[in-house]
This record gives structure tokens, C-alpha cells and sequence, in this order.
């Protein structure tokens, strides 16, 4: 048999992608080459990895180590979830894979000053209008609290829906009322996307502005920016239609608004447009520090991913 | 106008003439071209019509997420299965058989 050349593999731009597929009860394996889900009975799904932003794992997956090292090869984002897509734990690609990203972020969350100017920047894009001026994260964050209560209230409205307030108990999930139930299956569609490009664009998702303290802060973030354009009005308006299986339902819309906004394409642009609030560049390689020894392979992919 | 596939397994001789006459036999009963929506559910009318114990998938270009759709008629292990608005395909084994 003839030596077959080694050729690896590429990390595809995260606005080349479909947005997301939730995996439940299988295991999730290599066999020739290919990312396969294996169900009972042996029932076989291939899923086409490199063209997925972030894959959820349900309870009831099983991954093996071949399938995560070709996922992270192939810089997809794999997100363990729990029931209906409430974050229990995340892993798949550890954040700040670009230390001139990572600091340029670290540099802009430390210095006060300029961390009012990126939520300032975040506020406008939000809101439509420049924030108030001469007021402090805290106040704006205060602002910020006010309008969004306000937005939920405006938008149940609008769908006919019985709003009291967000709120959930990731123990007692069954516990919660429909309209948070979809909410949440809404939000954790838009958090799953927005970690995949956070990831991808070699942020880390942990250096928040607004948010703080909680690894996704950053995620919750630049979330934040896209949640009331595309994913809390679908959760309201499937809500309103009280279905049978609301995570479902809330899944394919959201991907109907994903592909209809073009998301994708638009987070890790937004991400940059943010953080340019700042005024300051990435830093430069300081003259006495050594590059790789062996230069890193030529990516077609986003900066972030460890690309072969 | 968008890009159709067609890609026949076990049809009868007189459906693989017929759809060379609007697409482009590529390889032994995969079928390429470049068709009008209408055009591409006459052909599929075709191809559904014609079958016999054969088996058709046909996949076009589309406004959906993963840019595509497709669609099945006839019996094969490999059947469409909807992930919650993504359609992939699932290899079923045969019966009886403890496939690998």
C-alpha cells in the first residue's frame, strides 16, 4: 500500500458556518475520518463538524477523545449543556489563544477609563444612542437594568405573553413558567454561538465589561448586544403559542433568525468594533522576546483557532 | 436558478434517459445542472413517477442555513433526519445484522 500524504486539516471562518446542532443520547466517535453520532441499534449520523460553530452535548452523550481532537482541529466549539440547553459545564477550546488579543482585552478591562469607553460603545450599539455622558459603569449598568426590564415587558406584550420576570432555577427546571423556559432555551443558543466566535476571534471569554466574575462574563457581553434583535422576541413568540416542545421550537427559530441576521458573520466584527472604543492597539511583540521556533501554519481559519 | 444533484440507485433505464435530457450525467447515476424551482420539481415529479424499486436523493442549492435541501424516494438505509432544523442523514443497519 502506498503512503497516502498526511494533510491537515483547517479550521473554516466562523461566517462560513451553520450556527449550532444539539447531540443528545449517542456516542459521539471517529470512524473513517468522520465525526459520527452512533445511536442505538447502531444507527449512524455523520456530523459535519468543520462546518458547525458550536455542537451542545445533551445529557445522554458519551464523546470519545478521537472525536473532541478532531473538533478542536477543526475549531468547533463543543459545549456540554444540560437539559434544554441550560449551561452546566463548557470546554472544548480554552479561551486567549492569542496572548496580543488576550492582553489588548486584559489592558482594556483593567484600566478604568477605558473600560467606560467599551461600555459606553456597548450601550450605544445596544440602545441606538450615546449613553449618557459623565456616568460610571455602575450607573450605566443601572440604565442598562432599567431598559432591558422595560424591553422584556414591552416585547410580552406585544407577543401576548404573561411576563412576571427572568427567572429560573437550574435545579428545578421544570419548575420554571414557559415563557422562561423558552427564554432560557434562547439565550443558551445565543451564548453557545457567541463563546464559539469569543473563542475564535482569541478573546477570553472570561474578561467581561459589564458582566464580571463568571467564566462566560465576556460572552454575557457581547451577547447582550445581539439577545434583544434575535433571541428573546422568538422566545416570547413561541411562548405565546404554548407548544408541546418548546426547546424544539425555540431551536428552529433561532437558527431561522441566525441565518436571516446573518449572526455569524456579525459577532466577531462587533466583537473588534467594541473593543476599538478603547483607542488603544494590541500590543506590539516586545523587541527582546523570541517568536516560535516553528512558525505557526498558514490558516485560512479565524486568528483564534490552533490551526495545523 | 440554483444548483441541483440527482443520484439514482437501482431505477430503471428509461428514468436515467430521461434525466439526461435536462442534466448532466457526471458519473454512473449522479446527475448535475443548473435549474429553475419549477424545473426542479417537474424533474423530481419525474424521478418519483419513474422510480420503481429504485431509490433517488435530490439535493439543490437553498436559502436555509447549511445552503442546501434535499430529498428522498425509495427504500435506503441512509434516511433524513431532522435535528432540530439541521437535515443530516442516519445509516440504519440492516435487519438483523450487527453492522459496524
Amino acid at each position: 500500500m502506498a503512503d497516502t500524504p498526511y494533510l491537515p486539516l483547517k479550521p473554516l471562518m466562523m461566517k462560513d458556518r451553520v450556527s449550532m446542532i444539539f447531540l443528545q443520547y449517542g456516542q459521539i466517535d471517529v470512524k473513517d475520518n468522520a465525526f459520527v453520532l452512533i445511536q442505538e441499534n447502531e444507527v449512524r449520523t455523520h456530523i459535519p463538524v468543520g462546518s458547525i460553530a458550536c455542537i451542545m452535548l445533551e445529557p445522554g452523550t458519551r464523546v470519545s477523545h478521537a472525536a473532541v481532537k478532531l473538533a478542536a482541529e477543526v475549531g468547533t466549539l463543543l459545549v456540554w449543556v444540560g437539559e434544554a440547553g441550560v449551561r452546566v459545564y463548557s470546554s472544548g477550546q480554552p479561551g486567549g489563544a492569542r496572548s496580543d488579543r488576550l492582553l489588548y482585552q486584559a489592558k482594556l478591562a483593567l484600566d478604568d477609563e477605558l473600560r467606560l469607553k467599551v461600555v459606553r460603545k456597548m450601550y450605544e450599539i445596544r440602545f441606538g444612542e450615546a449613553a449618557p455622558a459623565k456616568r460610571s459603569v455602575e450607573q450605566l449598568r443601572g440604565i442598562e437594568g432599567a431598559r432591558v426590564r422595560k424591553t422584556y415587558e414591552l416585547l410580552a406584550k406585544k407577543y401576548g405573553v404573561e411576563w412576571k420576570r427572568r427567572n429560573y432555577d437550574t435545579d428545578n427546571w421544570d419548575l420554571s413558567d414557559v415563557p422562561n423556559r423558552c427564554m432560557s432555551a434562547a439565550t443558551a443558543c445565543l451564548y453557545g454561538i457567541t463563546e464559539a466566535a469569543v473563542l475564535a476571534a482569541g478573546y477570553a471569554p472570561a474578561i467581561g465589561f459589564i458582566h464580571w466574575g463568571k467564566p462566560l462574563s465576556f460572552v454575557y457581553d457581547i451577547a447582550d448586544v445581539f439577545k434583544f434583535d434575535t433571541v428573546v422576541p422568538i422566545a416570547f413568540k413561541i411562548a405565546a403559542k404554548n407548544p408541546h416542545n418548546p426547546d424544539r421550537e425555540v431551536r428552529l427559530a433561532c437558527r431561522d433568525a441566525f441565518r436571516a441576521q446573518n449572526t455569524l458573520a456579525k459577532i466577531i466584527p462587533m466583537i473588534e468594533e467594541i473593543l476599538a472604543a478603547g483607542e488603544i492597539q494590541p500590543p506590539e511583540m516586545p523587541p527582546e522576546s523570541v517568536p516560535p521556533a516553528i512558525p505557526p501554519a498558514e490558516s485560512i481559519g479565524e486568528a483564534g483557532h490552533r490551526s495545523k | 436558478m440554483s444548483m441541483v444533484v440527482v443520484v439514482t440507485e437501482n431505477v430503471p433505464p428509461r428514468l436515467r434517459g430521461r434525466l439526461a435530457i435536462w442534466l448532466l450525467q457526471v458519473r454512473a447515476g449522479v446527475y448535475v445542472g443548473e435549474v429553475s424551482r419549477r424545473v426542479r420539481e417537474m424533474i423530481w415529479q419525474q424521478c418519483t413517477e419513474l422510480c420503481d424499486e429504485g431509490n433517488i436523493v435530490m439535493a439543490w442549492a437553498t436559502n436555509t442555513e447549511s445552503g442546501f435541501d434535499f430529498q428522498t424516494v425509495g427504500k435506503n438505509r441512509r434516511l433524513p433526519v431532522d435535528m432540530d432544523g439541521l437535515r443530516l442523514v442516519s445509516f440504519f443497519p440492516e435487519a438483523g445484522e450487527n453492522a459496524l
